[in-house]
């Protein structure tokens, strides 16, 4: 355990190099000078080179780099934007970074808690009406994108408040109400892998010796079920869980910019079309870095969960 | 990602297997053919490409431009319009076929660069290992570093924004083709170099090479036909994910503009006007779900097919 963990450290910092470093390159080799279309039709030399001088951009581009990391580990200044007077990227990322948290991890959530339970449903009817129709349901569902999925479930929902039934809002933040579609559409694909997935292995743990026996014993199914062979049934859809998180952070690109949430993508989309490179660059970094730990703490979490797993 | 446990099975070289009178070549034709869903993911393959070819020569409506004489924005299905219009007034139908140009295209294009950079670079790392395949692995780790699509919105945003409308709208295609194959090809280099890594250790490699085969000869003639089959469904399987990745690019306003077609634009727009004519979302959804169920049936099939175990 040690010996992995030192071993995923140095893995750590060489990936959170070459994140920073590329994010970095990329928004700097933009086409076109950043200050004059900041200035536009207000060009004049002296304010010209102030603003170069207060973004950096007079500096050798290698110690811009690393003045630009160094900002950022010691005071978590991500620099300034070009745009709205140059607020601090920082600021921006902090009142968006909670919207994304809030629905991607209950995405996230939503998926294992409504994938899982369907998985071993469908495992222990196998072959069964039920185990073909839930799994026939979740191909469908992993197969049709989230913004095919949005109009679907938007469109019912518009109809429903068209005829007066009950119906949820379909735009803009704030409300418990307004997450929840986001939230569902956002999900989707996760569940049906997950579910697919905990059925694949559910069915092979079921074929066990150890199952055999608890049977033999005499224990209720639902006992060898819920008891046996569900814990190390999971053990897959942990290591499936990094992939998932990082699937998730497309899905938000486009969940938060079709529903006007105002997130890390909403931010980092608007910033693109305004070349606002300083908060697209922020908002890629963050995202990636919270991505890579969090796949670290599930390759973590797997190792703890099953002591088999020697170096 | 493009289709549950998808990675491609090893399949290796297998010799002396076939039955008499039947090749290699036939049997796993004959495998793919047993199978009812590749079958039916290849008829309607064919049919998309067809649409996709010759749609836009017969249906002759604009898919840039609306009909200045009967404006007529949102309608629905009608003989004039088959598809009905969107909320410009053009012919949805008319969008869907040069979108589904798009599609294709963008697809083919990005399978056929990670080919050309994802399978040279995975034979070089699997059989020469050492340093060449250290380099990979750093290159690799560092793309995948970023979840997703993020380096590809960050990479067709950013140069996106200078390029305009450069080549008719195609300047912009190939900015989406690069940044897919470059966020991919890291995949097909590691499916290529795990596949090399086991063949390079095969006695008939042995042999060659005790007879005395150039290294070149023996990457090219006796290694690199045996990735075929894997490269194939690999690329099969891909292409439903990056069908869906163009869609996403332009509907996020990354990829395809306006006035240009693409089905992910397509969908940005309809879902404004969900509220008055839900066909404008319905059928270009309807058509990517069937490029990926597609892909995926025939991606899946392959995969049965090729895998040498189902042949015996």
């Amino acid at each position: 355990m040690i010996v992995f963990l030192i071993r995923r450290f140095f893995g750590l910092i060489f990936v959170l190099f070459a994140v920073t470093f590329l994010t970095f390159l990329i928004g700097h080799a933009a086409p076109g000078d950043p200050i004059q279309i900041i200035l536009g039709f207000h060009y004049d030399p002296a304010t010209y080179h102030r603003l170069r001088h207060f973004y950096g951009l007079d500096q050798p581009l290698l110690q811009q780099y690393v003045q630009y990391v160094w900002y950022i580990i010691r005071y978590w200044n991500f620099g300034y934007s070009y745009q709205y007077g140059g607020r601090p990227v920082a600021t921006i990322l902090g009142t968006a970074l909670p919207v994304t948290f809030t629905i991607g991890l209950s995405a996230l959530a939503l998926a294992v808690v409504i994938g899982v339970p369907v998985g071993v449903y469908a495992a222990t009817k196998r072959n069964q009406t039920g185990d073909r129709l839930s799994m026939a349901a979740m191909l469908v569902l992993y197969s049709v994108p989230s913004f095919v999925l949005i109009p679907l479930v938007v469109g019912v929902d518009i109809w429903l408040s068209q005829h007066r039934y009950p119906s949820l809002p379909v735009a803009n933040w704030g409300t418990v109400q307004q997450a929840v579609l986001p939230i569902l559409v956002l999900s989707a694909g996760t569940i049906a892998y997950i579910a697919r997935l905990t059925r694949t292995t559910m069915v092979g743990m079921l074929r066990e010796d150890f199952i055999r026996t608890a049977r033999a014993k005499g224990l209720t199914r639902r006992r060898i079920v819920l008891g046996h062979a569900l814990r190390p049934a999971l053990l897959p859809v942990v290591t499936f869980l990094g992939p998932a998180i990082a699937g998730l952070v497309t899905g938000t690109f486009v969940v938060e910019n079709i529903f006007n949430l105002p997130g890390v993508g909403f931010a980092a989309v608007q910033s693109i079309e305004s070349r606002d490179y300083p908060v697209v660059q922020g908002a890629t970094i963050v995202v990636a870095v919270i991505v890579v730990l969090m796949n670290l703490l599930a390759d973590i979490l797997y190792r703890v969960l099953d002591p088999r797993i020697q170096e | 990602m493009s289709a549950i446990e998808s990675a491609p099975e090893a399949s290796g070289p297998d010799f002396g297997n076939a039955p008499a009178g039947r090749s290699r070549r036939r049997l796993i034709w004959l495998a793919f053919a047993g199978n009812r869903a590749a079958l039916v993911g290849l008829g309607g393959l064919v049919v998309l490409i067809v649409a996709a070819i010759v749609g836009p020569m017969v249906y002759t409506q604009s898919a840039a431009a609306a009909d200045i004489f009967s404006l007529n924005p949102d309608s629905w299905p009608a003989p004039s319009h088959l598809l009905g219009t969107d909320k410009d007034g053009i012919d949805i139908l008319a969008r869907l076929l040069t979108g589904l140009r798009v599609s294709l295209g963008v697809a083919l294009f990005v399978e056929l660069l990670n080919v050309l950079i994802g399978v040279p670079i995975g034979l070089a790392a699997g059989y020469f290992g050492g340093p060449i395949d250290f380099a990979l692995s750093r290159i690799a780790d560092a793309l995948f570093a970023f979840p997703g699509l993020l380096l590809a919105i960050l990479v067709a945003g950013v140069f996106g924004q200078g390029l305009g409308d450069t080549w008719g709208g195609l300047g912009r295609l190939a900015l989406v083709t690069a940044s897919l194959a470059l966020v991919s090809w890291p995949l097909m280099a590691r499916y290529v170099r795990a596949e090399v890594l086991s063949l390079r250790e095969r006695d008939y490699v042995e042999a060659a090479r005790a007879i005395g085969a150039s290294t070149p000869r023996i990457m090219l003639i006796h290694i690199a036909p045996n990735v075929v089959g894997l490269v194939l469904t690999a690329s099969t399987l891909d292409m439903a994910s990056q069908v869906v990745n163009e869609a996403t690019l332009s509907l996020l306003g990354l990829g395809v503009q306006p006035p240009h077609a693409s089905i992910g634009l397509m969908i940005s727009n309809a879902i404004g006007v969900l509220n008055i004519n839900w066909t404008e979302s319905f059928f270009p959804g309807l058509a990517l779900t069937m490029m990926v169920l597609c892909f995926s049936f025939v991606g899946d099939g392959l995969r049965d097919a090729l895998d040498p175990r189902s042949l015996r």
